[in-house]
């Protein structure tokens, strides 16, 4: 039923969790492409073992420049006409992927986002929602295009945003990045609430507050040179 | 004093022009002339320290060393931005260059939906 879907996952260093949850979504998914960012564990033997294809990068470059490399294998494979970003701890549900999938087939929007912050955001960490919630406020393009979560992984999105994607911030300030193109090239986006299960493994590889700062000092400069 | 905003101003102008023009060739070519202006400055100033200190006055920021602390610390500014900007350079073509590496080495599941147990990874 999803064969013309490609899931992008990014892997660095998720060896206890990789397997699990690529085997739990290939039964939804079949077409999975797992970019290995370097790791210096066993995620790649994992994801060896599952059915998803795998890319790996020779060198740690980044979540941004990983991204960027599955979008441009899924593209290049026959067939392929939707994208989704999806997240290689288990943290994204398969349930809100297909709900996604649904709004994008209707095809209203160019690109569909998750937010944590429709419903309630009581399951949200405190640190983690003060973090997501300043990003938004510091950006006039995330209020002008009304979204409420910039830094969301779970995105879906068809063959022209995926065709015209160029993600040059390797680290990650891609979440802004993608927003930014979405300005210049028009793309319409919608958000759809989605659940992020916070597991003390996500939690604790999960961005800190101080990576804000860097994303903030590199949406800056970016900024400055558009 | 007028000269601490004009100093401000021109601060900034050149920001912006340093970030909307980093790595052509003018900027390139102007960022020379700026560094040899800088050096001549320099010179200038060990050899003739009272014309430094006079000019200083005549600007209304105090001792010529101000001026050439402000100088410095400009320069300096402008060296951490350029060096910040290069690696970002840099970077980018690395992952160029490492994505095509991925690219052209990628592993399709031998048999695609079913798992792989014996797989080995090069």
């Amino acid at each position: 039923m999803y064969d013309d879907t490609w899931l992008i996952v990014p892997v660095y260093n998720e060896e206890p969790v990789i397997e699990q949850v690529i085997r739990e979504t290939l039964e939804s998914f079949p077409n999975i492409v797992c970019v290995d960012d370097g790791s210096r564990d066993a995620s790649a033997e994992r994801v060896a073992r599952t059915g998803a294809h795998l890319v790996r990068h020779p060198i740690n470059l980044g979540q941004g420049a990983a991204l960027q490399t599955g979008i441009e294998y899924a593209r290049s494979r026959p067939g392929a006409r939707y994208f989704v970003t999806f997240d290689a701890d288990g943290q994204h549900q398969v349930a809100d992927v297909r709900r996604m999938l649904g709004r994008l087939r209707e095809g209203s929007a160019d690109m569909v986002v998750g937010t944590r912050f429709r419903s309630s955001a009581r399951h949200i960490p405190r640190s983690k929602r003060l973090l997501l919630r300043t990003v938004v406020a510091l950006s006039p393009r995330l209020r002008k295009l009304r979204l409420t979560d910039a830094h969301n992984g779970l995105r879906v999105f068809g063959r022209t945003v995926a065709d015209t994607m160029h993600i040059t911030c390797n680290g990650m300030g891609h979440a802004s990045e993608i927003v930014a193109m979405a300005a210049k090239n028009g793309w319409a986006i919608v958000e759809e609430p989605v659940t992020i299960l916070y597991t003390e493994y996500s939690m604790a590889k999960g961005q800190s507050l101080m990576n804000g700062v860097n994303i903030l000092f590199e949406n800056l400069v970016a900024g400055a040179r558009r | 004093m007028l000269i601490q905003y004009v100093l401000i101003f021109v601060a900034g102008w050149l920001l912006t022009v340093f970030l909307r023009n980093h790595g052509t060739t003018r900027a390139s070519a102007g960022a020379k002339i700026c560094f040899l202006g800088f050096v001549v400055f320099s010179v200038f100033a060990v050899l003739r320290p009272g014309d430094i200190s006079a000019l200083a006055n005549a600007l209304g920021v105090g001792r010529g060393t101000d001026l050439l602390v402000y100088a410095i610390a400009a320069g300096f500014a402008f060296m951490s931005l350029h060096t910040y900007l290069r690696f970002k350079e840099l970077q980018l073509r690395q992952a160029q260059l490492a994505r095509a590496v991925a690219l052209r080495d990628a592993r399709e599941p031998q048999t695609p939906g079913d798992s792989v147990v014996d797989a080995e990874v090069p």
